[in-house]
């Protein structure tokens, strides 16, 4: 019974958007605007909050990783090292300073400061304050001052195995570091953009001074990454790096706040629980103090969508407002359409139709209406997507590979049934309220 | 030796004391005044009356259009003067034909589209297949089966007056309702029209004719005229 309803309203509301073709593209002018409006902003915010979360996720680290701040005293690189070895599950980074250039003289950018700044020029003598990974801050002693020469201070980090997975690093160009070989005596390394910009920027000598290393070394540059810091940075293996330290360098507590120290930071898939244990339990057992050894989930999409919410919900708003206005435009047209149709309205009904189906009859054509409108607005929302992303996507590396988000198609087609519904339901009223007598005193 | 039984067929439809007022901005106005009438399977009646007379009234009540004030309605012996409205849509869908002064056909459908618009009313559903066949019949019934893909443009005042018959056939009705179905018509085409609708009391269908056409009123078994709302 209810499929023999479902079908006559479906076979009439075929008929009727077939017989007024020009009218039924008219109300689909308005509404494929609004639904286009509304698809664009669930693209646009989708977008933007994946682009937005994969910059996060550079610094941050991805959603959902075990994220371990632990101070590099009492052996403890050493440990995590040792227990890290050979895991892909793990990685740990080292932060320590290098300067790469000619020994001896004060960098262009002393500190480490990005290259922006380093250009203004100025001589800074006040006390120099050198804080590690883990947030603790501690006054250098002043230096003897060096003169100024052909060299970039950057932020070394050593590495157990391969970030990526924990800090999605875009390739700028090269390669990054191939963990599977054995270790280099000339140490690879890769840059981020600003340490690149660095060394375009300046003719540098390629020899590297590493706080606390034994000998200046001559290392290989491999490749450039998109790393999301200001800073620059030079990434290598943290064996390769062990060949040019003393032994106790990189584990000494003296050697923290040695012109730079020593950080750790220790990155583990979601619910490596266990691991996480078994390297607190080490480091406690080592003498490093509990409280010092803090480990917590990163929740970078937590942090990006309170930001994000604001502005997805005034462009939403702004978008509702243009679908209000193409819901008016099918509901004036549909109201015209009801005028136009009475007698065929009261005809349907003297042979045997009944109100509810009456108007569902058009509800359907308005139903259809919006759903050819939003199948026509999704499929320009992809497109003018494919067509942005090959006109602009070089230009912003973070939208490289992006796709048509689900999400958009989804709103689109739920934009296009709420205004089918909105735009037919007062026309569907009248048309079920029109009197079958009509048809006698016509 | 039994009694000979006297077989009297049970009347198709039954108005008892039908009355109907008109109550809207103006004073009330009584259309319908008590009126009775009565019709068996097979019988074709006639009303006349002068315009305003009530003849379109009384043909809406007895198709389920309108609801009488007082009165009576029964159809095969079952009460239905407080019928609600999807139920009387049903009983329209199975049981009446109508058929109009103009013809209402959509312009935009053939004359055979125009005839399956009966059957694509919701109430049940047939095949496709089987639509055709129905559609073919009802148009084969009033001769314009070769007519079936033409839309009412093409179609000559007669033609469309028969298609709208076969419309009002195709469900096969037991009661046909005709508004002056001729009063577009030339007196030929009036004539033929006429008797396609008599055609159809052969087959046991019941056929109420309001008219203002003398002629054809007299071809009708019964023929009633109404007079201040009441049948003389």
């Amino acid at each position: 019974m209810f499929s023999g309803k479902l079908r006559s309203a479906l076979v009439i509301g075929g008929q009727g958007i077939r017989a007024r073709k020009l009218r039924t593209f008219l109300s689909m002018v308005s509404l494929f605007l609004g639904v286009l409006a509304v698809v664009t902003v669930q693209a646009g915010a989708e977008i933007a909050e994946r682009a937005m979360l994969t910059d996060v996720e550079l610094q941050a680290g991805k959603d959902g990783t075990m994220m371990g701040y632990i101070p590099g005293e009492k052996g403890a690189p050493g440990i995590v090292e040792a227990t890290l070895k050979g895991r892909t599950d793990a990685v740990a980074m080292i932060s320590s300073k290098a300067i790469i250039g000619e020994p001896g003289v004060r960098p262009i950018n002393e500190g480490g400061m990005p290259f922006e700044y380093a250009n203004r020029g100025g001589d800074y003598s006040g006390p120099s304050v050198y804080c590690d990974a883990a947030g603790v801050c501690q006054e250098q002693k002043p230096q003897e001052k060096k003169p100024d020469g052909q060299a970039i201070e950057v932020s070394m980090v050593a590495l157990t195995g391969d970030i990526r997975p924990f800090k999605p690093f875009r390739p700028v160009s090269g390669t990054w570091l191939d963990f599977a070989t054995a270790p280099s005596l000339a140490p690879r390394i890769v840059l981020n953009e600003e340490a690149a910009k660095g060394l375009r920027q300046y003719r540098i000598p390629g020899e590297m001074m590493i706080d606390g290393a034994t000998h200046h070394v001559t290392p290989q540059i491999v490749g450039v990454v998109e790393d999301g810091n200001v800073q620059p940075r030079v990434y290598l293996r943290l064996d390769e790096l062990r060949t040019w330290m003393p032994a106790a360098a990189a584990t000494s507590e003296l050697d923290r706040f040695r012109g730079g120290g020593t950080g750790l930071e220790v990155y583990m898939q979601p619910g490596s629980h266990d691991l996480q244990q078994l390297l607190k339990a080490k480091l406690v057992g080592a003498g490093v103090d509990q409280n010092q050894v803090q480990f917590r989930v990163v929740n970078s999409k937590e942090r990006m969508e309170s930001e994000l919410k604001i502005m997805r919900l005034i462009f939403l708003g702004m978008a509702f407002l243009v679908l209000l206005i193409g819901v008016a435009g099918i509901l004036n047209v549909g109201l015209a359409t009801v005028g136009e149709r009475v007698e065929e309205f009261a005809l349907r009904r003297a042979v045997g139709m009944s109100r509810m189906l009456l108007a569902g009859i058009v509800l359907a054509e308005t139903l259809l209406t919006g759903l050819l409108t939003a199948a026509l607005a999704i499929g320009a929302g992809a497109a003018g997507l494919q067509i942005a992303l090959m006109m602009f996507g070089s230009r912003f590396p973070s939208l490289q590979g992006t796709t048509f988000p689900w999400e958009a198609g989804v709103a689109g087609v739920i934009a296009g049934l709420v205004a089918g519904v909105l735009g037919g339901l007062i026309p569907a009223i009248r048309a079920a309220r029109i009197p079958i007598a009509t048809v006698m005193r016509a | 030796m039994t009694a000979p039984v006297i077989q009297v067929q049970a009347p198709l439809l039954q108005l008892n004391g039908i009355t109907k007022v008109l109550k809207g901005q103006e004073e009330p106005r009584t259309i319908l005044s008590g009126v009775d009438l009565t019709v068996h399977p097979g019988q074709s009646v006639a009303i006349l009356g002068r315009s305003g007379s009530g003849k379109s009234t009384l043909l809406s009540l007895i198709g389920l259009f309108d609801r009488a004030d007082e009165g009576q309605y029964l159809l095969h012996g079952n009460d239905i003067t407080k019928l609600p409205e999807r139920k009387a849509a049903a009983l329209r869908s199975a049981e009446f034909g109508f058929v109009f002064q103009r013809f209402f056909l959509l312009k935009h459908l053939t004359a055979a589209q125009n005839v399956a618009m009966a059957l694509v009313n919701g109430q049940g559903w047939s095949s496709r297949r089987k639509r055709k066949q129905q559609v073919m019949e009802a148009l084969d019934q009033v001769g314009i089966a070769h007519l079936a893909k033409s839309k009412p443009a093409r179609l000559s005042g007669g033609e469309q007056q028969r298609v709208a018959i076969a419309r009002a056939l195709v469900r096969q009705p037991r009661v046909i309702l005709a508004d002056e179905p001729t009063g577009a018509l030339d007196t030929e085409t009036g004539n033929l029209v006429v008797e396609v609708l008599l055609g159809t009391t052969r087959q046991g269908c019941g056929l109420v004719l309001v008219t203002h056409d003398h002629d054809h009123a007299r071809k009708m078994g019964r023929v009633l005229e109404l007079r201040d709302g009441r049948f003389n």
